[in-house]
C-alpha cells in the first residue's frame, strides 16, 4: 500500500519489523556496568538463545512468554497502551486484557523470525531521565542491509528493573499499541469489552 | 455599473482572502495546540490529528485492494526471485538519481557542506559507479543521506510546533500515509528535482526513463516494506489506525534528529552548564 512514500520513511518500517528483540545476540563491554544496559543486553541474549535452539512452534512461542514475563512490565505496558481507557476498565477486564496482550505479544515475537540469520545487537549510550526511566540506545546489525535504531525504555514500576517499551527507528511499540487499541475502541461503541474479546479470539486461534 | 462590478469582486475577493487567512490561522492554531497536547506523554505523541479520517479510510481501502490485486504479488516475486546483487544495484540506481534532490534539501536545512558530499557521491556514484549502480562512494566514507522536502519543512516549522504535529493526517492514492507536511514535500521534491525536470526540458522519451523510473520505485519500495507491513497488519485490530501512529512516529523521529543537530543554542548551553559543573 503505501508506495511512494520517502525512502527513509519507508526503511523505518521496514525496520519496524524486520527488527525485534527477537533476533539480538550481545556484544556491550563498554557498558556492561549499566543495570540497564545489563537488562537490555541479557534479553536479547537470551531471546537470542531461543530462537536459535527452537523451530517456531508452540516450544519457542511457550519460551519467549517468559522472557516476556521476567523481562518486561507486561502490566505497566498493558496500562499503558490502553491510555485513558484503562480508567473505564474492572479488574476481571483488566485481567482478562493482559492475559490476551501477553499471548498475542509472545506469539508475534515468535512468529516473527524463521530463523537466526546472524544479526547482532550493540548497546551504546544510558540516558537517565526523570522519574526513574533509562533510555537504552542500541543497534541492531544486520548481515545485509543498514543497521536499525533501537531505543529500549526501561524502568522500576514497583516489579524490578523491566523493559517498558522498544522503539524501532523512532516507533514506540507501546505507542503504536495504543493508537491501535484506541481506534478499535473508539469504532466499537466506545467500550473495552468489544477490544478484549477481540484480543481473546485471536489468542484462542 | 462596471465599477460597481469591479468593487464588488474586488470586495468579494479580499473577504475570500481574508476568509483564508483567518481559517490557515485557525488551522495553524489548532494544529499547535494539538502538537502541544501531543508532547505531554514519555512517549511521545498522543493521537495523530486526522479530521479527514472518512476520506482517508476509504482511500485506504481503495489502495490496499490495488496493492493485493497488482502490486504486492509483483513485490513479492522481485523479492524472491530477482538475485540480491541484482536488487542492490536497482536501490543503488534509484537512490543515486535521488541524491540531487537530497542536496538541494541539505542546503535548506542550513548543511551546505553536507550537501557538497552528496553531490560528491553522486558524481563519483554516476561515474565510477556506473551511472548509480554501484554505490563506491560509501567505501570512499562518504556515507549516504536522505531528506526530503518535508523533514526541512519539519525542521523550520518552529519550536512550538511538535515534530508529531504534521498537519492534518493524509492517505495519498498509491503512496499512502502522509500527512499536510509531508504531502507538500512531496510536491516540493517532484518540482525541485533535476531527473523529472529534465526528461521535460530535453524531451526524453519518458517511456526509456520516467516510466521504468516509476515502476521499478513501486516494486523496490514495496518489496522492502512487505516484511514491517504484514506484521503491522498481522499484529494490530486497527491497521489504519496503527500505521497511521507508526509513520507518525517514524517521521518525528527524523525531524527531532535534524532539530537537535540543528540547535546550536541548546549545544552551547549545554557546554556552559556542563562548564559549571566543573
Amino acid at each position: 500500500m503505501p508506495l511512494l512514500a520517502s525512502r527513509r520513511v519507508l526503511l523505518g518500517l521496514v525496520a519496524a519489523g524486520t527488527v525485534t528483540l527477537l533476533a539480538l545476540p550481545v556484544a556491550s563491554p563498554a557498558w556492561a556496568a549499566d543495570p540497564a544496559a545489563d537488562l537490555v543486553s541479557s534479553t536479547a541474549a537470551e531471546a537470542i538463545q531461543i530462537v536459535k535452539a527452537n523451530p517456531p512452534g508452540p516450544a519457542r512461542q511457550a519460551a519467549i512468554q517468559r522472557v516476556l514475563q521476567t523481562k518486561f512490565d507486561l502490566a505497566y505496558m498493558g496500562q499503558s497502551s490502553l491510555g485513558a481507557n484503562w480508567n473505564k476498565t474492572n479488574e476481571a477486564q483488566r485481567a482478562r486484557f493482559l492475559k490476551a496482550v501477553e499471548t498475542a505479544e509472545a506469539r508475534a515475537y515468535s512468529e516473527r523470525f524463521g530463523q537466526y540469520e546472524g544479526q547482532t545487537l550493540t548497546v551504546g549510550k544510558v540516558t537517565p531521565r526523570a522519574n526513574g526511566v533509562f533510555i537504552v540506545e542500541s543497534k541492531l546489525n544486520q548481515t545485509n542491509g543498514q543497521p536499525v535504531k533501537l531505543e529500549w525504555e526501561v524502568r522500576d514500576a514497583g516489579r524490578g528493573l523491566r523493559i517498558t517499551d522498544v522503539k524501532i527507528e523512532g516507533v514506540s511499540m507501546v505507542m503504536t499499541r495504543r493508537s491501535d487499541f484506541n481506534s478499535y475502541i473508539q469504532n466499537n461503541g466506545g467500550t473495552v469489552e468489544p477490544l478484549i474479546n477481540e484480543l481473546e479470539a485471536r489468542a484462542a486461534r | 455599473m462596471d465599477a460597481g462590478l469591479a468593487l464588488m469582486i474586488a470586495s468579494l475577493s479580499k473577504a475570500v482572502t481574508a476568509g483564508v487567512y483567518r481559517s490557515a490561522v485557525a488551522a495553524a492554531v489548532a494544529a499547535t495546540v494539538l502538537g502541544g497536547c501531543a508532547s505531554s506523554g514519555d512517549t511521545g505523541a498522543a493521537e495523530v490529528w486526522d479530521p479527514i479520517e472518512t476520506p482517508n479510510r476509504f482511500v485506504f481501502a481503495i489502495n490496499r485492494t490495488v496493492d493485493m490485486i497488482a502490486i504486492r504479488p509483483v513485490a513479492v516475486l522481485y523479492r524472491d526471485w530477482v538475485p540480491e546483487p541484482a536488487q542492490k544495484s536497482v536501490r543503488n540506481l534509484l537512490d543515486n538519481l535521488g541524491e540531487p534532490v537530497t542536496a538541494i534539501n541539505e542546503v535548506f536545512q542550513g548543511d551546505p557542506s553536507r550537501a557538497a558530499t552528496t553531490m560528491a557521491r553522486f558524481f563519483v556514484n554516476s561515474t565510477l559507479g556506473l551511472a548509480g549502480l554501484f554505490d563506491v562512494a560509501t567505501s570512499f566514507g562518504m556515507p549516504r543521506t536522505k531528506e526530503d522536502a518535508g523533514q526541512t519543512i519539519g525542521m523550520w516549522a518552529g519550536k512550538g510546533v511538535e515534530p508529531e504535529n504534521g498537519g492534518f493526517y493524509l492517505v495519498l492514492p498509491l503512496v499512502g500515509p502522509s500527512n499536510a507536511r509531508d504531502a507538500t514535500g512531496l510536491m516540493i521534491d517532484y518540482a525541485i528535482d533535476p531527473f523529472q525536470i529534465l526528461p521535460i526540458a530535453f524531451n526524453w522519451d519518458w517511456w526509456w526513463f520516467s516510466v521504468p523510473r516509476f515502476g521499478l520505485t513501486v516494486v523496490d519500495a514495496r518489496s522492502r516494506t512487505m516484511f514491517a507491513l504484514d506484521d503491522l497488519e498481522k499484529n494490530s485490530v486497527d491497521y489504519y489506525a496503527a500505521l497511521r501512529s507508526a509513520y507518525t512516529q517514524n517521521r518525528a523521529e527524523l525531524i527531532r534528529a535534524k532539530r537537535e543537530k540543528a540547535n546550536t543554542q541548546s549545544e552551547l548551553e549545554r557546554r556552559d552548564n556542563l562548564a559549571l559543573v566543573r
